[in-house]
């Protein structure tokens, strides 16, 4: 089975050296593999199985209160003024909601 | 060479709901300490699981409703995947193949009908804002209390062809999410968000099937762009026809286009290049496994449904068919629920005493006219303004003066039913000397009643006037203008 690694790594912001590429590469290809067994079970006539909930169930729109602001932070590695602070410039070919 | 332009229009409406999408976090961001509505689940911490929330499902189906579409009766959540900081879990929860809302249509004020693809359902990212500075690399400061506030995109078929009917659409799905209330749609405060998507193709080279732009024959297809950082419906408009200029110049220089994102620089009124769009995006779509499919029963829709009142398009046809109120009037009169349900109480109140249509316009005269101008930070009581309105169709009470006793009542607190007893004994007090003081005015303007004789009856208004002003307004000018006629005879 064949994985696009670079490709991968690219969507996740991962920079991989051309070493690491072909490291990893046939390790990725060999985890697809070993999952790829499911796909010779027979599934024909067998409905997906999922799980369902009534839309009245659903849960009310009430707010609770929230962490605060130095919870929020306390794993932060960087911070500034309440903000968390992320280093490295973040614009690129990955689209922004 | 001439060109058609399409436009397909994607629309993010964040709606009016007390908590956040999939956990109790208050959604009410605006102006607090960044990183203060914020918990585990809209910090994607381990473990942390969406629940969603009811009120804001309804909010989107809503909407769908309001624009003609069909709801669906399984909701299906899935995980679009990109990798921002703004997205703490590496992915949002939005919905892929089955939205909520589908194949709906909205027609605009010219008659156009504008084609919905999809409304759905998902959820807004955190607030990142990119500093540069000299002396440490660059960095983005992130405040995740946006970060989970529901979102509903609204995707148009790429079925406009002009930059106006963008604007215009824009304008009615702002104006229909505010009158049900399903959001504030402040553009500045980025509670709605355009994206237009635009590209122009030779005339007669390609067709439209099932909302796709298609070539004929052997033509091939002009790219898209697509326009961000739009901040207000009037910029819509200008984007659209900055692009479609800059398309244009482009292909008639023979400069290949390319598909690509620009973004809209307000100061400039420019778009500017941002990224180009080589491959298809890669969002990894995949079904959400922490959500359950959420049933919903044709009962439950209709409950939703309840809350669908009539909106401004179809207040504008009732208006101007039932009462006659002119074009202009029914659209300045129901472009806000508020005044739209002042107008339409006010022509009941009316309606008690006068002819349907009359009370209709009235209603409409004094709101555009009076209520428009004197509405601070008070409303006007509609008992007063219909009383007021009553004396003046009476006679009994000039516009003028009826305006300056509403502005009085509503400064000094003053009660206008007590004002108009009052008035209207002066009025009477001054009936009896009211002959005397038309006397007066005749016996000191000597030139206008030789005018008058002389066969200015324009002269006749002077003379009210100045009788109007000696009883300090308190006397009615028909009678004035009577007993003016009378002795002078």
């Amino acid at each position: 089975m064949k994985i696009d690694v670079k490709h991968t790594a690219e969507l996740s912001r991962i920079t991989l050296t051309p070493e690491e590429l072909e490291k990893f590469t046939p390790q990725m290809e060999t985890i697809l593999e070993s999952v790829s067994v499911l796909k010779d079970v027979n599934t024909d006539g067998v409905q997906p199985m999922k799980a369902h909930v009534k839309f009245n169930e659903l849960r009310e729109d009430v707010p609770q209160e929230s962490l605060t602001q130095e919870e929020v932070l306390r794993n932060a590695k960087h911070k500034e003024s309440g903000f968390v602070k992320v280093y490295g410039k973040v614009f690129g070919a990955i689209e922004e909601s | 060479m001439e060109y058609d332009t399409i436009i397909g229009l994607e629309i993010h409406v964040q709606t009016k709901t007390k908590s956040k999408m999939f956990c109790t976090c208050p959604t009410g961001y605006f102006q607090k300490e960044p990183n203060s509505h914020v918990c585990p689940v809209c910090m994607a911490l381990p473990g942390a699981l969406p629940v969603p929330n009811k009120r804001a499902i309804e909010l989107c189906m809503l909407m769908g409703l309001a624009t003609n579409c069909t709801i669906a009766n399984e909701i299906y959540f899935d995980r679009k995947h990109y990798f921002y900081p703004d997205l703490p879990k590496g992915y949002q929860i939005s919905q892929y193949k089955n939205p909520i809302c589908s194949n709906g249509s909205v027609t605009l004020p010219n008659g156009f009908e504008v084609k919905i693809e999809r409304i759905h359902q998902e959820e807004d990212v955190a607030k990142s804002t990119h500093h540069s500075s000299t002396s440490e690399t660059d960095y983005s400061l992130i405040d995740y209390n946006k970060s989970g506030v529901p979102l509903i995109e609204i995707v148009t078929k790429p079925c406009l062809r002009t930059a106006k009917d963008a604007k215009d659409f824009a304008t009615q799905i702002r104006q229909i999410a505010r009158y049900l209330n399903i959001s504030d749609a402040d553009m500045e405060k980025g509670q709605m968000r355009c994206e237009p998507n635009i590209s122009i193709q030779e005339k007669g080279r390609w067709e439209e099937k099932d909302g796709m732009i298609l070539p004929l024959g052997d033509y091939k297809l002009n790219p898209k762009v697509e326009v961000k950082n739009i901040g207000s419906i009037t910029a819509v408009e200008k984007a659209i026809e900055f692009e479609v200029a800059r398309l244009t110049k482009d292909l008639e220089e023979g400069k290949p286009l390319i598909q690509q994102t620009r973004g809209w620089n307000a100061n400039k009124n420019v778009t500017e290049f941002q990224r180009s769009k080589e491959t298809a995006d890669d969002y990894r779509y995949m079904p959400e496994p922490d959500i359950p499919v959420i049933g919903v029963s044709n009962e439950d829709i209709e409950r939703v449904k309840s809350e669908l009142i009539e909106l401004p398009h179809e207040k504008i046809t009732r208006y101007m068919n039932d009462w006659d109120i002119s074009q202009y009037a029914a659209e300045v009169i129901s472009a806000s629920r508020k005044d739209a349900s002042y107008f339409e109480n006010l022509q009941a109140l009316l309606s008690e005493k006068l002819e349907h249509k009359i009370a209709a316009q009235e209603a409409a005269n004094w709101l555009m006219g009076t209520v428009f101008a004197l509405e601070g930070d008070k409303e006007i009581d509609m008992n007063d303004l219909s009383l007021l309105i009553m004396k003046f169709k009476e006679g009994k009470i000039t516009k003028g003066k009826a305006e300056e006793m509403l502005k009085d009542c509503i400064s000094n607190n003053k009660d206008i039913s007590d004002e108009l007893d009052m008035f209207e004994k002066s009025a009477s007090d001054n009936a009896g000397n009211i002959q005397d003081i038309v006397k007066q005015v005749l016996d000191n303007n000597p030139k206008a009643v030789a005018d008058y004789k002389g066969g200015k009856e324009a002269t006749m208004g002077f003379l009210v006037g100045q009788v109007m002003q000696k009883t300090k307004g308190a006397s009615n000018p028909n009678d004035v203008k009577n007993i003016l006629i009378e002795l002078l005879k």
